[in-house]
């Protein structure tokens, strides 16, 4: 029997994916654990690996087409083994019709014969890149998409990725001290020595704001540390369609600036600024995690503005807290550190599979952004403690308040959620870990949006 | 590293390259009885490009040969002198004729040690004018070196300096295995220092003869002085050119060409055989199979002679191989990023 490849799953709230590049062609020879083909999701681009060792053939997906999550795309034949028709799936369907029908409504399926594979129409655009740029890139964990060449035909060469890695490594300097910017040599980097710490630079500008348009009163998402806002998706799918979303990315996170952040009263600070942003039309208020407790402190600073707070999991409710996994995620410069403290997050180890660590990784690729991140843990979470505390907040929240948590949250105990007042709505959710907006999005948006109704 | 700086304390003394070839060969004569020079006109004549000179006198008719007009059969014969134990140096009027020996230098010298099992040897060594610039047109200017680089048994030198072209020599009789050596003509009447005495440049190595850190030019022969005199001009420029005399075709200095690029990033090779499976084609390959791949910063340079053969019209023949500015150019628009 042949084996089945077909489009995984590498985030939690993927229907489908985008083939971008097959890196094996049909027929040819595919050693298990080598990069069989990429697939593009809004995120990044990554690199799907082949699940057996054979020969590829059938490949039923064209680069540049959508392919629903699960169906097949290819399969390896084992050397020797007699290469039929496409085979039935798993499912008994046979494979193309499998591929048109689990395709989402609207999604662009694409079922190409083996032939036209071969010579397929659209080239996809390499990024053009010297070896040694790409050398260097790599030992800084830089993703070369981040660059801009200057070489021909925009060509990225070492300068370009060294002009990158002073920049990020200039380290904040008062006025008047130490070399004048510009004279800061890159240190060499090298695989055996990995960059820590890294300095990293502050940067200007606002934090970053999307938005969904709708009808009614916006829900405001404020994420969790070390998470970003593409993180709501799976909540906001399950969420009623017209309402209307702001998302917030906090600073050194996502798409916002880099920011030195001195406590928690400084990240409050910023998010009240970008708030004040936004205009006075009153939100709903959504937080998780530490973005629960800014949420909590934001709607103690702005109640007016504040039509209802829903809370999953927050922070500042007592002082435990799982740091050591905080920690873990915001040091990790590679899949296989950052994977361990990832399933720390759900119920389950089985909850994040390794793809979506390794998507996750792609998010995190970027050394300043973890550098910042680990000096925003230091100075919010010091000795694996929650340094601040929110509980006189949570006794004088003034709207109709709601609170979700998880009964086998690993990183803070749902017994913190006592510390709310009895006017908190509580749902306790069983089998449910640190992310229940991930691991059970349907349940959580149903508690929202009844809540919302209220 | 070239012979003076292996030793500084040896006496020296300036000559032309056609000098410092007689004098290795005269040093040979002197210690070594089995050592005879064979060629067409080397002997009263003293040779076409007077490089035996009068070498005839010194040493007599007995170790000082001529041959008939059969390159063929001259080098057949120089190939079993060396199956029976002399060490005889083969001189060819030009490279371009030992195409009418191939037999004898392809088939016969460096396959008879492999096929008899290491039973016998043919420490033959043989002396290739080589080259374009004298006007001497399309029979009698051609650059072989990869020719014979791509026959395992043989060795392959091509010295740019006259200590070099004295101490590979001597290093070539020394060697157990036939060795090719190509003067370039235009390099006879070109003097420098060379050490008095016995002494011998390793086969197989190159030599850094000029450190840079923009660029690596790696060149043979004549080109070596045409890479040194751009980057004379170009440190003018800012741009600092490392140049490495290549010296052996084969075996190749894989190590001293992966370093030199591991530190600059870029190579331009320059050569006068066609450009086309050229030697620069293997230095080019060999980089980008080695570890210095991943330190490339742009892409491989070569500058090779034209798809052509030489033309006699001296223009054209200038033309038709690498000139100090065409290195010039190729190095600019390499370090602007142009290329």
């Amino acid at each position: 029997m042949p084996v089945e490849v077909i489009m995984p799953k590498v985030d939690m709230d993927m229907a489908a994916g985008k083939l971008a590049v097959w890196h094996v062609a049909e027929g040819e020879v595919v050693k298990k654990g080598a990069a069989l083909f990429d697939i593009e999701t809004d995120k990044a681009a990554m690199e799907v690996e082949a699940p057996a060792t054979g020969r590829l053939h059938h490949i039923l997906a064209v680069p540049g087409v959508t392919v629903p999550v699960g169906a097949p795309i290819a399969f390896i034949y084992a050397e020797g083994e007699a290469v039929g028709p496409a085979p039935a799936t798993a499912a008994g369907q046979p494979a193309e019709a499998a591929l048109a029908a689990a395709a989402p409504p609207g999604a662009e399926v694409a079922v190409a014969a083996s032939a036209a594979v071969a010579t397929p129409e659209t080239e996809v655009e390499g990024l053009r890149a010297t070896p040694a740029a790409r050398r260097l890139a790599r030992e800084a964990a830089l993703a070369l998409e981040v660059l801009s060449g200057t070489g021909p035909k925009g060509r990225i060469q070492r300068s370009d990725v060294e002009a990158e890695i002073a920049r990020r490594r200039q380290p904040p300097l008062p006025a008047g001290s130490g070399p004048a910017p510009g004279t800061v040599e890159a240190r060499p980097l090298s695989r055996v020595e990995p960059v820590a710490p890294v300095d990293w630079e502050p940067q200007p500008g606002g934090l970053h704001v999307t938005t969904r348009k709708g009808t009614g009163t916006p829900l405001l998402l404020v994420h969790g540390f070390a998470a970003d806002s593409f993180g709501w998706r799976p909540l906001e799918e399950a969420l009623p369609r017209d309402l209307p979303l702001i998302r917030i990315d906090l600073p050194s996170h996502g798409r916002s600036p880099l920011r030195q952040i001195g406590g928690f009263a400084d990240l409050a600070r910023a998010l009240v600024q970008a708030f004040d942003r936004l205009g006075d039309g009153p939100v709903h208020l959504l937080g998780h995690s530490l973005g629960g407790a800014l949420a909590l402190a934001l709607a103690d600073i702005r109640p007016r503005r504040i039509r209802s707070l829903s809370l999953i999991a927050p922070a500042g409710l007592g002082p435990e807290i799982d740091g050591a996994a905080l920690n873990g995620i915001a040091r990790a410069s590679c899949t296989e550190s950052l994977t361990p403290w990832l399933k720390r997050l759900t119920a389950r180890p089985a909850g994040i599979s390794d793809d979506f660590a390794r998507a996750a990784m792609l998010g995190r690729i970027d050394p300043g952004l973890r550098a910042a991140q680990q000096d925003m843990a230091r100075a919010l979470f010091p000795d694996g403690v929650q340094a601040f505390d929110l509980t006189a907040a949570v006794e004088r929240v003034a709207m109709p308040a709601l609170m979700v948590w998880g009964r086998d949250d690993h990183i803070l105990p749902w017994r913190q959620a006592l510390a709310a007042p009895g006017e908190v709505a509580l749902h306790l959710l069983k089998g449910v870990g640190h992310v229940p907006h991930l691991e059970d999005p349907e349940t959580v948006a149903g508690l929202i949006a009844r809540h919302l109704a209220a | 590293m070239n012979a003076q700086t292996l030793f500084p304390e040896v006496q020296q003394r300036e000559m032309s390259f056609a000098e410092a070839i007689r004098d290795a060969m005269a040093i040979a004569l002197e210690r070594d009885p089995t050592v005879i020079l064979m060629g067409e006109d080397i002997g009263v004549y003293g040779g076409a490009f007077q490089v035996t000179g009068d070498l005839i006198e010194r040493f007599g008719a007995d170790r000082v040969i001529d041959t008939p007009i059969s390159e063929l059969g001259g080098a057949g014969v120089a190939v079993g002198a060396a199956l029976t134990g002399l060490k005889p140096i083969f001189e060819f009027q030009f490279s371009d004729f030992a195409a009418l020996a191939m037999e004898q230098i392809v088939n016969q010298a460096a396959k008879l040690r492999y096929m008899l099992g290491g039973e016998a040897a043919v420490p033959v060594v043989f002396r290739m004018p080589s080259g374009s610039g004298t006007g001497a047109a399309a029979q009698h200017s051609q650059s072989f070196e990869a020719w014979f680089g791509h026959v395992p048994g043989l060795k392959v030198v091509q010295p740019s300096t006259p200590a070099d072209a004295k101490g590979l020599l001597l290093a070539a009789l020394e060697d157990p295995d036939p060795v090719i050596i190509f003067e370039h003509k235009l390099l006879y009447k070109m003097k420098g220092p060379v050490p008095l005495g016995h002494y011998t440049t390793p086969i197989g190595k190159a030599a850094v003869v000029r450190e840079g850190s923009a660029v690596t030019i790696v060149a043979s022969a004549i080109m070596v002085h045409r890479a040194l005199e751009a980057a004379a001009e170009l440190a003018k420029e800012g741009i600092e050119a490392e140049v490495i005399d290549l010296r052996s075709v084969r075996p190749i200095d894989r190590a001293t060409i992966i370093a030199s690029v591991r530190k600059t990033g870029k190579l331009v090779c320059v050569y006068e055989g066609v450009r086309t499976l050229g030697v620069g084609a293997e230095i080019s390959a060999l980089i980008a199979e080695s570890e210095a791949f991943d330190y490339l910063d742009a892409p491989i340079q070569r500058l090779g002679g034209a798809e052509a053969p030489i033309p006699y019209n001296p223009d054209l023949e200038r033309a038709a191989v690498p000139q100090t500015p065409d290195i010039l150019s190729v190095v600019r628009r390499l370090v602007r990023g142009e290329v």
